[in-house]
């Protein structure tokens, strides 16, 4: 009786312990829900980690809006964002086409706005595209969207959610290029949208242009030819209390940013989509730019 | 299956977690749960109502309250140890209400003519005896927090549900069948476990 | 703690949701040392009376003292410490050894490792259980019989002023029922311990009592010893009960009784 009183102590006391071991300071780094976001994001926390600081990852957090009311409510330290999901999704700003002079504006705009902090962006752009298989746009002779807007109600295209929605997706492209009143819009997967391409379920696709996919089946990305989008160039946002706390992030993680290239980001891409683990893949990145 | 192999450590420190997340909020559950269980065993009228309020929460779908506590409390560890507090409560509170009740009323009886406090009936005759009742109420509440915590994948708490989160995003199938296993494994070795331990002290 | 008397003083017990009174208007005395048995069939009170002793039961109107004192003016926990308590159905802690069991009530008073192992082994001893056999037997490993025994151990550990037993040898067959009714008289007659005991079995009742207390209704028939029982009976139902007028039963009960003493 004694033995079983004295084992419910150990029980409480050990539960004590463990839930303190939970408050450690550490820097807290989100990703969104897509696999570059994810692997950035892992580049992100492995260069921080291998400079010494903790870092508890929150990936998978859900959608731009998400991630963002995470970075303001606190529940995160910092994550990647792109400067055209930025400039569109969240500051509703007109479009811009010079690289430096939007990353400019959105970084003012998130320091005036939100107290966030945007450091050395990356040279890859991810920006946004359609994409058709290399046989349809010979078969229809469509290279451009400005071909395809006035004949979309012809074709099916595979998205997902957000694009349907968000300001430069399927909206923007009816305002800016008129059409593309598609015959069926249907929603997927984010990585499930090229097998519907490809199995023959749709005929267009909404793509990242830095998709692995592109390279690796060999998709025709349709030319932008009104210039809807602006450049996505990825770069860590970060909250004023971490940089003020924590000031060697801002070091660490420029050092990083420039080595992320268009090529790179594809081929990383690429590695998940074959299998290979994100942690992996970017502890292969960042031992490959620091010998 | 060579994703398990050459990633074991990860998956082992995750299933670790995973374990920690669970037995923390049952240990903070049953600080509630216990008083709740006792004082419905002692009213049964007012422990209808206290039994029935927890088995109110209990059909909460867990992705549903996840969501609500995430706007109270925040991304990571908090939501999750929260929900799964929650979700533990009527498991617990009905097994040993359940389990003070049926102890013998002579033992009972004998304890409150030879001396006892209630509170020393409580500790040393009512509660021993209804041990093997509320550990088997333990045991289906870890069963449940096993696989109520993998939702943390989703608010970056950690643990296996991580593996498998992330394993649907970057459509990974080896991280998902490992978190999912390694879960299960989790699971049955919890309820072997609790089970010896029922019967070690069954009297 | 030397045998203390017990006065109950016009007690009424009423349980909630009753119309009737379980005890109506008991006024009874107890002598120090005495052996008093509360004979009757069930219903008739004798255990809520017994309960009222160590305030398992609290009654609507009247007084119980027990030593001069008022029982409800006492703390009902230590009261109860100071009172062995054996029911029929015994209630031996399952989860308990035969030691612990016999040690609760001097383990609740506070007494020393030493002293509470030695009152174990002593009682043991006195209930013919071999203390190195019997310490870490469980109840369950127990026959009914060894476990009443057990059960008469537990109640006077912590040497108690007074016992209160509720059918202790209710639930054993006769044979061993003997054997029980023997050790009891045997133990209580070397404690001196003021015992109260409930039975509905006239013999057991003729056979173990300095005083029989008849009850019927919640009220006294008659209180005296057997013998007068047998003599002269107060009413026609005492009568009845104790066979009063059948000679041979007489005798062999008589006969019975000094075998025990």
């Amino acid at each position: 009786m004694s033995v079983s009183r004295r084992a419910a102590l150990a029980y409480l006391a050990g539960a004590a312990a463990l839930s303190a071991c939970g408050t450690r300071k550490n820097i807290r780094v989100g990703s969104k829900n897509f696999t570059e976001s994810f692997v950035i994001a892992e580049i992100y926390s492995q260069a921080l980690e291998r400079s010494g600081l903790p870092v508890d990852r929150r990936f998978n957090l859900g959608s731009t809006q998400i991630a963002l009311a995470a970075m303001r409510r606190g529940d995160i330290d910092l994550y990647p964002e792109y400067t055209g999901t930025a400039a569109i999704d969240v500051l509703h700003l007109p479009p811009m086409h010079d690289p430096i002079q939007l990353y400019r504006t959105v970084a003012r705009e998130f320091a005036q706005r939100y107290d966030l902090f945007w450091l050395t962006p990356s040279p890859m752009n991810d920006s946004q595209g359609l994409a058709v298989t290399s046989d349809f746009a010979k078969r229809e002779r469509i290279e451009t969207l400005s071909q395809l807007a006035p004949v979309a109600s012809r074709f099916r295209l595979a998205t997902i959610q957000e694009f349907v929605v968000r300001p430069d997706g399927i909206p923007g492209l009816q305002k800016l290029y008129g059409g593309f009143q598609f015959r069926e819009v249907r929603t997927y997967d984010i990585a499930l949208k090229y097998r519907a391409l490809l199995e023959g379920k749709a005929d267009v696709a909404s793509a990242f242009t830095t998709d692995g996919a592109i390279a690796v089946d060999r998709l025709t990305v349709l030319r932008d030819d009104r210039k809807l989008w602006p450049p996505y160039n990825v770069a860590p946002v970060v909250r004023k209390q971490t940089l003020q706390t924590q000031p060697h992030v801002a070091r660490i993680l420029d050092r990083v940013s420039p080595a992320i290239t268009d090529t790179v980001a594809r081929q990383m891409n690429a590695a998940v989509e074959s299998g290979q683990d994100p942690s992996d893949i970017a502890a292969a990145f960042l031992k490959g730019i620091s010998a | 299956m060579t994703y398990a192999v050459t990633h074991f450590g990860k998956i082992a420190w995750l299933t670790l977690a995973h374990a920690e997340l669970v037995f923390v909020s049952l240990a903070a559950a049953s600080l509630i749960a216990v008083p709740l269980g006792v004082w419905a065993a002692r009213r049964p009228h007012a422990g209808v109502w206290i039994l029935g309020t927890l088995g109110a929460l209990y059909t909460i779908p867990s992705l549903a309250l996840l969501a609500l506590l995430v706007q109270a409390v925040g991304l990571g560890f908090s939501p999750i140890f929260a929900a799964l507090v929650v979700y533990a409560q009527f498991m617990l509170a009905r097994s040993v209400a359940v389990g003070i009740r049926g102890v013998d009323p002579a033992q009972r009886d004998a304890a409150n003519g030879l001396g006892m406090s209630p509170m020393q009936r409580l500790v040393r005759v009512e509660f021993p005896l209804a041990l093997p009742i509320v550990l088997s109420g333990v045991r289906v509440a870890a069963i449940a927090a096993i696989a109520i915590a993998t939702l943390g994948g989703y608010v970056g708490g950690g643990g296996l549900g991580a593996l498998i989160f992330n394993g649907l995003t970057l459509h990974q199938p080896a991280m998902i069948v490992s978190g999912s296993i390694a879960a299960s494994v989790l699971a049955i070795l919890t309820d072997g476990t609790l089970r010896f331990a029922e019967r070690a002290v069954r009297t | 703690m030397s045998a203390a008397d017990i006065l109950f003083e016009d007690v009424r017990v009423r349980y909630p949701g009753s119309e009737t009174f379980a005890v109506d208007g008991v006024t009874l005395p107890v002598e120090a040392g005495e052996l008093v048995v509360l004979l009757g069939p069930s219903g008739c009170g004798k255990s809520t009376l017994l309960r009222t002793v160590n305030r398992l039961v609290t009654p609507q109107s009247g007084r119980v003292l027990v030593g001069d004192k008022d029982v409800a003016s006492l703390d009902a926990v230590e009261l109860r410490r100071s009172i062995g308590y054996a029911i029929q159905a015994v209630g031996l802690f399952a989860h308990m050894t035969v030691a612990e069991n016999v040690a609760i009530v001097p383990t609740l008073l506070g007494w020393s490792r030493a002293d509470i192992d030695a009152r174990v082994d002593e009682l043991l001893l006195l209930i013919d259980l071999a203390p190195q056999t019997f310490r870490n037997r469980r109840p369950r490993e127990l026959s009914g019989g060894q476990a009443q025994r057990v059960g008469v151990a537990r109640a006077i550990a912590g040497k108690p002023g007074v016992l209160l037993m509720d059918e202790p040898f209710g639930a054993v067959d006769a044979i061993v029922r003997q054997s029980l009714q023997r050790e009891l008289v045997r133990i209580v007659r070397t404690l001196k311990t003021t015992t109260l005991f409930v039975t509905h079995d006239v013999s057991e009742a003729l056979l173990l009592a300095d005083r029989v207390v008849v009850m019927r209704e919640g009220r006294v028939e008659q209180s005296a010893s057997p013998d007068e029982l047998l003599d002269a009976p107060a009413t026609q139902y005492v009568r009845d009960l104790v066979r009063a007028g059948d000679d041979v039963y007489r005798r062999y009960y008589l006969h019975l009784r000094d075998e025990l003493r």
